[in-house]
């Protein structure tokens, strides 16, 4: 009897193992913030290249604020799909992603970037300031600020190109 | 007793003094604040390098001459209510606080009043028990 058990409670635990081994990560997931739907915070710091960046100067278009660390292993998987949308949408201009570098060393994302590409603005954020001002936990985290600069989602996790662009277009749908 | 109560209640208050200096005041705001990359510590207990840039913007709202309860709402403007280790006590959250003090208080004065009223209940006593008193009295 004991042995049949053993059997039944056994196979509920490899079944249970096999389903989330084989299951697709977590995606596009909206989390709740203060933030959203009021003005972005200001951001201003240092890319990677030595050059100011400023998300103020972006106005006019959907920015991407997209938290990640070289260490961080959602980050590395959503990397090609911010690349698509960043392609996608070069050409239009209507919408464009500023990374924030969190808590990782600056030469990690040059690494980073040299190696799996993309060319948009990496800010480093030292002091961990511009973290702060956007309420981040955790690595990666994204806010979809609008063209008028009001932050209108907040993702934790990995992003898709296609999730992203179905929130600009549902913005397009709801906006006058 | 309620009176003792409110007393005590008062000077318990009035003892808590707020610290001196800035690094005291950063240190009280901070502990009150939880660390945003950690799971139970507060960002005062906390070396990750969230916890330094709260204090660090702590420190410097402090500076510009905010008070603790801007920079909490500050904070949690950013981060959400949850970020606080001690809730609000206004608006729905002070209720958790003033409810159950004020069901002490209800208690306490319900006692009071069903002591007194057991008190004025208790019969007068008989001639024949007053005798068997005075005799007990008069035996001893």
């Amino acid at each position: 009897m004991s042995k049949w058990i053993a059997l039944a409670l056994g196979s509920v635990l490899v079944a249970l193992v096999a389903v989330l081994a084989t299951r697709e990560p977590a995606q596009n997931t909206l989390a709740k913030s203060p933030l959203v739907g009021k003005p972005a915070p200001e951001v201003i710091g240092t890319g990677l290249d030595g050059s100011t960046v400023r998300l103020s100067s972006l106005r006019g278009r959907y920015v991407v604020v997209n938290f990640f660390a070289t260490w961080c292993t959602p980050c590395l998987q959503e990397h090609d799909d911010l690349m698509r949308f960043a392609e996608r949408h070069r050409s239009t201009g209507d919408a464009s992603i500023v990374a924030v570098l969190f808590d990782d060393e600056p030469a990690n994302a040059r690494t980073f970037f040299a190696k799996r590409g993309g060319n948009w603005p990496v800010i480093e954020d030292v002091s961990g300031k511009v973290a702060l001002d956007f309420g981040v936990r955790g690595p990666p985290e994204s806010y979809v600020v609008g063209p008028d600069g009001t932050v209108l989602a907040k993702y934790v996790g990995q992003v898709t190109d296609t999730g992203l662009d179905r929130l600009l277009a549902q913005a397009e749908g709801s906006s006058p | 007793m309620l009176v003792v109560l409110a007393l005590s209640l008062a000077v318990g208050a009035s003892g808590s003094r707020s610290p001196r200096t800035e690094a005291d005041r950063v240190n009280a705001i901070a502990s009150e604040v939880r660390c945003p990359t950690c799971r139970s510590l507060s960002a005062a207990e906390s070396d990750a390098k969230a916890a330094g840039a709260v204090k660090e913007e702590i420190r410097t709202r402090l500076r510009a001459g905010q008070s603790d309860a801007e920079i909490r709402g500050y904070l949690a403007s950013r981060y959400g209510k949850d970020i606080l280790l001690r809730p609000d006590a206004t608006g729905l959250a002070g209720l958790v606080w003033s409810i159950p003090v004020a069901l002490l208080l209800v208690a306490l004065a319900g006692l009071f009043a069903a002591f007194r009223r057991w008190r004025g209940v208790v019969p007068p006593p008989t001639d024949e028990e007053r005798a068997l008193v005075e005799e007990a009295l008069r035996s001893s």
